[in-house]
């Protein structure tokens, strides 16, 4: 091992309450990896992603961010935070501001972008998910597949290393599904490092280098997704693909 | 009628240092009223709950009692402020603990997701707090907020127990001097005649509000 990891976590532990959501996970995300997260839901791996950027605070080990450890007190959050776009699986666009406003947030009061540059590069990027003619339009006059491509916009607006997909078409009618897609597979092709957690499992055997199963807080499979696909090796894994192959 | 008439100018001046005892004092209470509900939602224990004991203490306490304790108490200690500042901290104290609870109300209904986008940018929490939760919460509570300020343009009636010449003071005097009960009903109208258009307003922006949401 000669280049450190994107991302790295060591024996991860999340707990609420009683209940150990994740159970000592040793994951590793490679630069310009795309890997690709599946499970049944409560197997944690939404909570992986929300520990990898805390927004859940790690009950236990540790999780470094190129390098970075963030359960360390000491850690500049909002820092590492910035090298890590997170979209989430209902948007949470800032209603109250435009596309091109949520866009430009966080470019202009983080980064002290000046508001003209922040501008131009938002319109930019708001083309490149095909919604140019919307920056003036308010979240609430999109619809569901456009309001996901402005958050995808506005987490890359900030230059992130990684992006982090948090179930990002699960809320979307089926005919809006293919939209957001197509938009990542745009990243993908720049060569960015993804992190996905989904259930389109046709996305995941497209453009995922790597799929991690996870059940029950622990990663029990993972290798090549077209491998795992056809040739699971664990029981559990053969389970779950058994039955949504079935709803497919 | 003639009562009424010739007691209005000395009554619609009272008026004028009503609704001027109204507007300082909400201005201070919106700033103070913001800040105890931004430290009654703090991370940290101790002010949440310091900020939970001011609301509860000056919410159990009628407000002419605060009144007269913020005044002959500071006088007590020293600090001869005029009536008008008395009026004014009094009200501020009383009021802010209401609005407080409001604006908290306001901010805790704004989606979690909204916080969690916003740090998820890489914005501190003060940060998400000022550009993300706040403009929404403060769009939605300005109904009750707006019903506050109503009540408050009433309470300043209450000031009158420091002698301060408001409106109702004024009228009070009034009567005594004539020995009769119209300046009490002209400084009534005066007061409807801010109330009620107040009233139909906070009811025209609750239904646009219900509209756009």
């Amino acid at each position: 091992m000669t280049e450190e990891p994107m991302i790295r976590t060591v024996k991860l532990v999340k707990k609420f309450g009683h209940h150990e959501v994740l159970k000592g996970i040793d994951f590793e995300v490679q630069p310009s990896e795309v890997v690709v997260v599946v499970g049944p839901s409560g197997s944690g791996k939404s909570t992986l992603l929300r520990c990898i950027n805390g927004l859940e605070h790690a009950t236990g080990g540790h999780v470094y961010v190129e390098g970075v450890d963030i359960t360390d007190h000491d850690t500049d959050i909002n820092q590492v935070r910035q090298k890590l776009g997170m979209v989430f699986q209902d948007f949470n666009l800032f209603p109250h501001l435009t596309a091109l406003g949520n866009v430009t947030l966080a470019p202009v009061r983080v980064k002290k972008v000046n508001e003209e540059d922040a501008d131009r590069r938002g319109i930019e990027l708001l083309d490149k998910v095909g919604l140019k003619e919307k920056a003036d339009s308010y979240p609430a006059h999109l619809s569901g597949g456009q309001q996901q491509r402005v958050a995808i916009a506005r987490a890359f607006a900030m230059d992130p290393d990684v992006m982090l997909f948090d179930e990002v078409t699960s809320a979307l009618d089926p005919e809006l599904v293919k939209e957001v897609l197509d938009t990542m597979k745009d990243l993908v092709r720049e060569g960015m490092t993804m992190i996905v957690v989904t259930h389109e499992m046709g996305f995941a055997k497209e453009v995922g280098d790597r799929l991690v199963f996870m059940d029950e807080g622990e990663i029990v499979e993972e290798g090549e997704p077209a491998e795992v696909f056809t040739n699971p090796r664990n029981p559990r894994t053969r389970e779950f693909f058994s039955k949504i192959l079935t709803h497919m | 009628m003639k009562i009424l008439w010739e007691s209005m100018p000395y009554l619609l001046r009272g008026m004028w240092i009503t609704i001027k005892l109204a507007l300082v004092s909400e201005v201070c209470i919106l700033v103070l009223g913001l800040l105890i509900a931004l430290v009654r939602i703090s991370k940290i224990r101790v002010f949440r709950f310091l900020a939970a004991v001011y609301i509860d203490v000056i919410r159990g306490i009628p407000l002419i009692l605060q009144i007269v304790i913020i005044y002959f108490g500071l006088v007590h200690l020293g600090l001869n402020l005029d009536r008008f500042t008395s009026g004014v901290l009094a009200l501020t104290i009383c009021y802010a603990a209401y609005e407080a609870e409001i604006f908290r109300s306001g901010i805790e209904s704004i989606n979690k997701g909204q916080m969690e986008a916003a740090r998820s940018l890489g914005m501190g929490y003060m940060k998400s707090m000022r550009f993300v939760i706040l403009p929404q919460a403060i769009r939605r509570v300005i109904p009750p907020l707006s019903n506050e300020f109503i009540a408050l343009l009433k309470d300043t009636a209450l000031v009158s127990v420091i002698a301060l010449a408001e409106a109702f003071q004024r009228s009070r005097e009034l009567m005594g001097t004539l020995a009769n009960l119209t300046p009490l009903v002209g400084v009534a109208i005066c007061y409807l005649l801010l109330t009620i258009p107040l009233m139909r307003l906070v009811q025209y922006i609750e239904k646009r509000m219900a509209r756009g949401d």
